[in-house]
């Protein structure tokens, strides 16, 4: 995983008061957060996680597949 | 009147649902924005399909994925995670284009998991939803508590601890840019 990935993912679960952060000249250092959660909803939040980044990749291959439509048929028509 | 609500922009929500429906079910959810015909091909031709299921942002790559979508067909899907590999595969038992998918998981040592999948089309984009339904309550608790569940590597429970670990060491060279 990259660096920036990890970054996105300290994000979220930082929104989602799961963790917090402090940084202290380069070191970032992470804590739980408040919001203590059970087992399975914190199981359930990142299997959403999983699921969430699955759709947005997803996304962007329905996009590239309707945009490839597009183009052919107009190909067709001339 | 309602004439302020016009410019309200049409909203598709972005964010998928997971939902513990019932002790055996388990239920994610998302609308796609394109049509089901298109997007039940992402779901159907491997090449599509392992583009999009091991996501980027995730410490999993999708090294083989063998798909004969087909009543009675069977699926392989081969992950790597550090190093290692993990098999997913089971049979397609329910295939109708452009609306449901249903198949069963057959890596787990005890009974199968039955994995159906639809897809509702309105207006241009297209409702997923996928449904796992476990052998038993007890299966559905056990795969929580190994963290693994159908398609996920039971190695992603560990990420919690890894994100602490990087987060952590963040940039510790003058090499990354920050």
């Amino acid at each position: 995983m990259t660096l920036t990935g990890m970054r996105k993912h300290v994000g979220v679960l930082e929104q989602a008061q799961l963790v917090t952060t402090e940084k202290v000249g380069r070191v970032r250092t992470c804590r739980l957060g408040p919001r203590r959660l059970d087992d399975e909803t914190a199981w359930i939040e990142r299997y959403r996680q999983l699921w969430n980044a699955r759709f947005d990749e997803l996304d962007k291959v329905i996009e590239d597949l309707q945009r490839k439509e597009t183009v052919d048929g107009r190909h067709e028509r001339d | 009147m309602d004439a302020t609500n016009v410019t309200e922009p049409t909203r598709i929500e972005d964010d998928a649902t997971v939902e513990r429906r019932s002790e055996r079910e388990l239920v994610v959810s998302r609308t796609v924005k394109g049509p089901a015909r298109i997007v039940f091909d992402a779901w159907t031709k491997p090449e599509l399909f392992e583009r999009w299921w091991a996501p980027k942002s995730f410490p999993i790559s999708l090294l083989s994925c063998e798909m004969d979508v087909r009543v009675g067909g069977r699926y392989r899907l081969v992950f790597g995670y550090e190093g290692s590999t993990m098999e997913f595969f089971g049979r397609y038992l329910e295939v109708t284009p452009r609306s449901r998918l249903v198949w069963t998981n057959d890596e787990g040592e005890h009974d199968e998991t039955i994995t159906t999948v639809t897809f509702d089309e309105d207006r241009g984009t297209t409702r997923v939803v996928v449904h796992d339904l476990h052998p038993s309550k007890e299966a559905l608790d056990a795969a929580i508590a190994s963290g693994s569940t159908s398609g996920m590597p039971e190695a992603l429970a560990q990420l919690d601890e890894l994100l602490v670990i990087l987060s952590a060491s963040e940039a510790p060279s003058g090499a990354m840019p920050s």
